[in-house]
């Protein structure tokens, strides 16, 4: 990937509620566009149902777009197919959710290390690269621990290492705090703001925080479809 | 290659993951695995049965030995036989003659004894076999392990090794009954685990008297010379209006009684296998559906990762497999455990009497249940594992 710049062209996403229905379609997304430019942190809001998981999904490949194009770092990705999607969003995308979706079986340490079996690094290589991650979300002291042993916060924090072990350009976060008390969220999102500003991810957080929309360069807000600064001016959204 | 190995990685990653998180879904998945162990143990106790038989009649009979009953006659128990005609058959000139030009010859006598125990509960139908002296020349893995053999004219027993495991009374010098008499148990004797081991062997005249039988017998066995073309002597037999016989290698009439016997094993024991086969493969597909379902969330997981389907639907059929595995072995090992090498009983139906194998769980045996829990497995995951493939993440995410 050039860059890691973002871009949505035109996209409409439509959902069918009934298989059997044709005209009982829910539209999502009509003609949306949008640009994250490489590097910035950028928050989703807006209600429920408006779309922004479904925004995330779709620059992160998990979903395809009803028509319109999604290009990340120049790459239009919505005309890969699978398993090069799949292939696509290892090498790319970290995902950090609002459940942190570890796997309970495994240590700190294990589940870090997962998505590194889709390299070819070897078990010492994997084991090192696990241990600088942790370590980036201060978590090196609990690696051993299996995730009913850590807090909340402590678990967010192992989701995040687990997202950016293998070294993506692009974190997509969808509600990373949502199930946090503020003091825990807080934390987090200095976290996330310090992979971002020290570390260059960009990243594209889905919230309904104001508290955490602040911590983010830029705001858009899906309901009014403008963007917010940080300094608050207020600019179209569409491209 | 490189792509290949990738892949085979996620594979075993997802499938090691699945192997450490089996214990906590093993009370939901113990339908499953008893389902199929009974399957295994079934089909095992199916193939050691039939198998056990099988070997107990090919150890029976001998090559060049030519058996002779009554034409129309399926068993000796059905044959009946005159001197006359055992006479002509001697005579044949491709019958064997000892150093003494006497054709070897072995006239006998098989009824179906009713043996009276003491207690009274352990009354049952024995194999009671009448022979002379040249009878054992057609027995070469005859060995009398204990007592003697008995005596001509007098009322006295040999006992087969595998029918005196079975009947503590049958020890030597024990007094039994058979029918209205008492006999008199002169030795015990082994013949290589063949049939013969579940007979009585006594004195043909008194067989033939006690039994009122006159002086016909059942069935005679004569020694051919090698390279004795039985159709030819068949045919001979045929054209001659003296005789009434039906004549088979001694060692085909055995292997046939075997088909007889494993046959009906095979079609009542077959068929339940499959029918519980059948039942286990809905239970591990109902487990695997479960555990997909349960587990939607961290498949999703794992495809957001990266993983790819293939990986996951391989970690999926691993644990149907590793669940068949378990199963399996819970089926086979007991019966490994406690069956192996039991001497056990069945009704022949042809002599009506009891025949005596040997339970031999074999490894070729176990390595045949084993394949089929495995595939019940593999064929319970297949669906299972394409779901999982198809798993749309995005609502699995959702899904709350």
């Amino acid at each position: 990937m050039m860059n890691n710049n973002i871009e949505l062209k035109a996209i409409n996403k439509t959902y069918q509620k009934s298989k059997n229905s044709t005209d009982n379609q829910v539209v999502v997304h009509d003609n949306f566009n949008l640009k994250i430019n490489s590097g910035e942190f950028v928050a989703l809001m807006g209600p429920s149902g408006m779309g922004k998981s479904t925004l995330l999904h779709l620059i992160g490949g998990l979903d395809k777009p009803t028509s319109g194009q999604v290009i990340i770092g120049g790459e239009q990705i919505n005309n890969l197919n699978e398993s090069q999607l799949t292939r696509w969003r290892a090498d790319n995308i970290g995902f950090v959710f609002q459940s942190h979706h570890l796997l309970p079986v495994l240590t700190a340490q294990a589940n870090v290390e997962l998505p590194l079996a889709l390299t070819h690094l070897n078990k010492s290589q994997r084991k090192h690269h696990a241990a600088t991650a942790l370590s980036l979300v201060s978590m090196a002291d609990r690696a051993k621990h299996f995730p009913k042993e850590l807090s909340g916060g402590q678990e967010q924090r192992v989701a995040i290492a687990r997202a950016i072990v293998s070294d993506p350009k692009i974190l997509l976060c969808d509600e990373p705090t949502g199930n946090l008390d503020r003091k825990t969220a807080d934390e987090i999102l200095s976290l996330l703001a310090k992979l971002n500003k020290e570390y260059g991810k960009t990243i594209v957080m889905v919230t309904h925080d104001l508290k955490a929309a602040e911590y983010a360069s830029k705001v858009i807000n899906l309901e009014t479809y403008t963007y917010d600064l940080k300094a608050h001016n207020v600019q179209e959204a569409r491209l | 290659m490189k792509k290949l190995i990738l892949l085979l990685n996620q594979g075993c990653a997802l499938t090691w993951i699945n192997f450490k998180s089996f214990p906590h879904r093993i009370a939901s998945s113990s339908i499953s695995i008893l389902s199929i162990a009974c399957v295994a143990a079934v089909m095992l106790a199916v193939l050691a049965l039939t198998d056990g038989m099988v070997k107990t009649m090919a150890r029976t009979g001998l090559d060049n030995t030519l058996l002779v009953m009554r034409s129309g006659a399926v068993s000796e128990l059905q044959s009946v036989m005159f001197p006359v005609e055992v006479n002509i058959l001697a005579n044949h000139q491709q019958i064997i003659r000892d150093k003494n030009d006497r054709a070897i010859v072995s006239a006998e006598m098989f009824v179906n004894a009713e043996f009276k125990s003491k207690s009274g509960v352990n009354d049952q139908s024995l194999s009671l076999r009448g022979i002379n002296n040249n009878t054992y020349l057609f027995r070469p893995n005859f060995k009398l392990i204990e007592g003697a053999k008995f005596k001509t004219g007098l009322r006295q027993v040999l006992v087969g090794r595998s029918i005196a495991r079975k009947i503590p009374e049958l020890k030597i010098g024990s007094t039994i009954i058979l029918g209205d008499s008492s006999w008199l148990v002169s030795g015990i004797f082994s013949d290589n685990n063949s049939v013969f081991e579940s007979e009585l062997w006594a004195d043909i005249g008194i067989v033939q008297s006690d039994y009122q039988r006159g002086n016909t017998v059942q069935s005679v066995r004569l020694a051919m010379h090698d390279g004795t073309n039985i159709n030819k002597l068949n045919e001979v037999f045929e054209a001659d209006p003296r005789l009434n016989v039906r004549i088979i290698e001694e060692k085909v009439f055995f292997a046939q009684q075997a088909q007889d016997l494993t046959r009906l094993i095979r079609w009542i024991g077959s068929p339940v296998a499959l029918i519980m086969a059948f039942g286990a493969l809905i239970a591990a597909l109902n487990t695997m559906y479960a555990a997909i379902s349960s587990r939607s969330k961290e498949i999703a997981t794992h495809k957001t990762i990266g993983f790819t389907p293939f990986a996951i639907s391989i970690s999926i059929l691993s644990e149907a497999m590793l669940l068949a595995c378990i199963g399996g072995l819970l089926g086979v090992l007991p019966l490994y455990l406690f069956l192996n090498d039991v001497t056990a009983a069945t009704q022949n139906a042809n002599s009506l009497s009891q025949m005596m194998f040997n339970f031999k769980i074999t490894p070729f045996l176990m390595a045949q249940a084993m394949l089929l829990s495995v595939s019940i497995g593999l064929i319970g995951g297949v669906l299972p594992a394409i779901k999982a493939m198809r798993l749309p993440v995005t609502l699995a995410l959702r899904d709350n």
